[in-house]
């Protein structure tokens, strides 16, 4: 008998006579140590599904209008809620993409893990206290007793989702229901929270739903995949023959458009240096204020000592963990950022040298694409009014021409011309995506830079703004530096990769090259840490970064 | 302990801050029209007589000079003499100050005492009817003036009902708690409503955050959840809101003062301006200031012990 089964589960959205069905007649089963994979797109319904089985639906306009979920043979779809207390936290735990959002930033990590203790195993509070050092140890912290005293900002982002499979797991749950786990994470940390979920199923026979829109994460983890696509469950199945031979057409794109796969080689002839390169960076050091007294400030090197020149017509691709200092040095080029000491030279302006020039030509000739689509945009303008505004302060197209140039940039994105009279509200993440990417065209610019624009988009869409940025540097010439810490995409957009770890670049060279012959370990690390969508190529082991737990704290103390 | 070694070195940036008051008030006391001399002596003093006064306070001389005689007396502790009661202001204000504080300390504990249950029974039961009643009486209470709330408290449960002194502040430290209570209420009742309605915004995303999300799927009761994760949470933001109206208050127990008759620095002040004190004008705004300054320095230490992440 499987421990989990949810069978033709419906839930439906009602509000006064508006009725919208979310998800349409699910059933899935979960059996004892099994992780079962679900994966889909954002609005695919599988965090609404895991909520439903939590008993925790997001709004009372939402209900389970059919269907039921049992646990372990005993029915639990409509329990009073005093009863699903004892079922929550105790036999099933549930963890989240997002873990700084999820655990309470003003409770110690410790207590936050005794307090389900104390309310499901009723114990005294010193206990709890004592057991939630047992239970951070088994998770993977080093110093447990310390960092259970901790608070949650004073981690790294993998120590946080620790820290919540800890909360989730203290009191030892047949079921984890991991919602996205890794997708806020680093690939080296998310191969290590990974690794540990694997280990939990073994140590403890735990259950594990983990909710995901990474094949590739499914592929190294889970023993069942089911593919979820507006409210249904289109298709499912054991991995193996799930990835080998899928059978529904979704199933089919999704796996196409994964970017762990080698459909295509790394792109272009590694660049030639023809002429002045268009950036010069020589030797630059940016430093944060980081604390201490006023007598000893303390100053954090986010970028220690780079050096790099890109050429007229490049793609580069800069690749790094957070924390490497990739976004600093994109910042520091475009003149948002004071440098520290170094010189960096836009088309032979010298930054440092002559500020106010520089700044004026990098904001004539420069333009930004930002990682979040939705918060980069004014919420108060229409897309054609964001656009139109960039064209007047640019003063590059004369103004009765205007609303013609709005046309062919919202032309050049994809985007269709009725989009000019909408508000950032009523697009996609896709759709805003676009949009940004038209307005850093208005400069008409011959730099784009873009910070980790396609990290909060799903794969398919992903894909397309990949390709958008393909076509539109080979028709304008355009030169891209394109941050990422996903090493797949840049391999198939850019001809050149520079790895950044620590505020230092470690590698540089044509992608080509540094995907298959890495010469220094840390990219290897990170090339051999992401999930491939080969079940049978193992993750390989994520180099131990011993900054990694500790990084927070170093700024601290 | 390092988060709190700001406490001591927040107190060297008084110092300019409380100089820079010191000139404002001075300058600003002196461009009040009319003659202290004068309303002193009254319209039929002689010449002789209010040159002599003049003279005796130092204000015949250029006003940088008066600024430096006020500065050397602040430095040997004293802020010069008050033209009207003819005694030091010092100690003057000193009899004044402990009404004003425990105005203000009944007014704040009041308060909170109003708007932690308010904000929290509307937070809960959010669009209810519970939740509207809470919200049209906190925008009643912003509404009225402190002032027109005292009368009808006065009105109410001194005159009618009789269970509360009218006016006064008494000796012993029950009847000074009695005759606290009204004019307590009265500023209660107008910051409780700026309190309740941030609190009940904070609380109301608190319940929605993924922070409560995750406490509820451990399994805790909806009352822990709460309590224990979106009041403290709730309560960060809202310590500053505090703070700044403390503030306001400070300056603002003038008229509620007058009302209830209550022998503070507000009734001090009022009497200083119109008798053109220069001496109690100066010393009881700087007294203020610097009450102001400790409120929010005092803030910010409750901040950081609420937020381990503040770091000042």
């Amino acid at each position: 008998m499987s421990l989990l089964a949810i069978r033709d589960l419906e839930i439906r959205f009602r509000d006064g006579a508006e009725e919208r069905l979310l998800i349409d007649r699910v059933s899935l089963e979960l059996k004892k140590g099994e992780i079962l994979g679900l994966v889909g797109e954002s609005g695919s319904g599988k965090s609404l599904l895991c909520r439903a089985v939590m008993g925790l639906l997001p709004s009372r306009k939402l209900s389970v209008t059919k269907g039921h979920v049992s646990l372990a043979g005993r029915d639990i779809t409509r329990l009073p809620e005093r009863e699903m207390l004892d079922i929550r936290g105790r036999r099933i735990g549930m963890i989240f993409q997002n873990p700084t959002s999820h655990l309470d930033p003003v409770m110690r990590i410790g207590d936050q893990i005794a307090e389900g203790l104390c309310r499901h195993r009723g114990l005294p509070r010193a206990a709890a206290r004592e057991e939630a050092v047992t239970i951070l140890r088994q998770v993977g912290f080093t110093d447990p007793p310390r960092q259970a005293r901790m608070y949650a900002h004073e981690f790294s982002g993998g120590m946080r989702q620790r820290a919540m499979i800890a909360v989730a797991l203290a009191c030892d749950p047949d079921i984890l229901i991991a919602d996205e786990p890794t997708t806020a994470l680093d690939v080296t940390i998310q191969a290590q929270i990974l690794r540990q979920l694997a280990e939990l199923r073994e140590s403890r026979g735990l259950s594990i739903i983990l909710i995901t829109h990474d094949l590739g994460v499914v592929a190294q983890t889970c023993d069942r995949i089911a593919v979820m696509r507006d409210g249904r469950i289109v298709e499912e199945g054991e991995k193996r023959r799930l990835l080998a031979a899928p059978q529904h057409p979704y199933t089919q794109a999704l796996i196409a458009s994964h970017p762990s796969l080698p459909h295509e080689e790394a792109v272009g002839d590694p660049y030639q240096p023809h002429s002045r390169p268009l950036i010069e960076i020589d030797d630059l050091e940016v430093s944060f204020p980081a604390g201490g007294s006023p007598w000893a400030r303390r100053r954090f090197k986010a970028v220690d000592g780079v050096s790099l020149r890109i050429g007229r017509g490049e793609t580069v691709g800069i690749v790094g963990e957070s924390g490497s200092g990739k976004s600093t040095l994109a910042r520091t080029l475009l003149g948002l950022q004071p440098v520290t000491s170094g010189h960096v030279a836009f088309d032979g302006s010298v930054l440092t040298l002559e500020r106010a020039r520089t700044l004026a030509r990098l904001r004539r000739e420069a333009a930004m694409v930002f990682q979040d689509p939705f918060n980069a945009l004014n919420p108060r303008l229409t897309v054609g009014e964001t656009l139109a505004e960039v064209l007047r302060v640019q003063g590059k197209v004369p103004r009765a021409a205007i609303p013609a140039r709005v046309n062919e940039l919202l032309d050049m994105v994809g985007l269709d011309r009725g989009f000019a009279g909408r508000r950032p509200r009523s697009l996609s993440g896709g759709q805003c995506q676009r949009a940004g990417i038209a307005r850093a065209l208005a400069v008409d610019p011959t730099l784009i830079v873009a910070d980790e624009c396609v990290a909060a988009l799903d794969v398919t869409i992903q894909a397309q703004i990949v390709e958008l940025f393909r076509t539109l540097v080979a028709a304008q010439g355009l030169t891209l530096l394109f941050i990422a810490h996903d090493l797949a995409i840049v391999r198939s957009l850019c001809e050149r990769v520079v790895v950044m770890q620590h505020g230092r670049v470690v590698e540089d060279g044509p992608s080509a090259e540094v995907f298959a012959r890495p010469s220094h370990p840390y990219p290897a690390a990170l090339i051999a840490a992401i999930p491939s969508i080969d079940p049978d190529q193992p993750l390989a082991a994520a180099m131990p970064d011993p900054r990694s737990q500790t990084q927070q704290e170093g700024l601290l103390t | 302990m390092h988060r709190y070694r700001f406490v001591l070195f927040r107190p060297l940036q008084f110092l300019p801050v409380l100089f820079g008051i010191s000139v404002i008030t001075f300058v600003l006391v002196r461009l009040i029209p009319g003659d202290p001399a004068r309303i002193l002596l009254g319209t039929r003093a002689t010449p002789t007589a209010l040159a002599r006064i003049r003279a005796q306070y130092g204000l015949d001389e250029p006003m940088w000079a008066q600024y430096l005689y006020f500065l050397k007396n602040l430095a040997s502790g004293e802020m010069g003499r008050s033209t009207l009661y003819k005694i030091d202001v010092l100690p003057l204000i000193a009899t004044r100050i402990e009404p004003t504080l425990a105005l203000v300390t009944m007014g704040v504990l009041l308060s909170l005492a109003i708007a932690v249950p308010f904000a929290a029974i509307s937070a809960r039961r959010q669009g209810r009817a519970a939740d509207q009643a809470v919200r049209v009486v906190s925008t009643l209470g912003i509404g009225f003036p402190p002032f027109w709330l005292g009368l009808v408290l006065i009105l109410l449960f001194s005159v009618t009902l009789g269970w509360l002194p009218v006016s006064g502040y008494g000796e012993t430290l029950g009847e000074k708690i009695s005759h606290l209570i009204l004019p307590g209420l009265t500023v209660a009742l107008s910051l409780s409503a700026v309190l309740t309605r941030s609190l009940r915004a904070g609380m109301i995303a608190g319940i929605h955050s993924d922070v409560a999300t995750a406490a509820r799927a451990r399994g805790l009761s909806e009352n822990a959840v709460f309590w224990r994760h979106v009041v403290p949470n709730a309560l960060v933001p809202t310590v500053n809101l505090l703070a700044v109206n403390i503030g306001w208050l400070i300056g603002g127990t003038v008229g509620v003062e007058s009302v209830f008759a209550l022998p503070g620095m507000g009734q001090l002040l009022v009497r200083g301006i119109f008798s053109r004190d220069y001496m109690v004008v100066q010393g009881v705004a700087m007294t203020f200031a610097v009450a102001t300054v400790l409120v929010n320095f005092l803030a910010d230490i409750v901040t950081v012990a609420l937020d381990p992440r503040v770091k000042l």
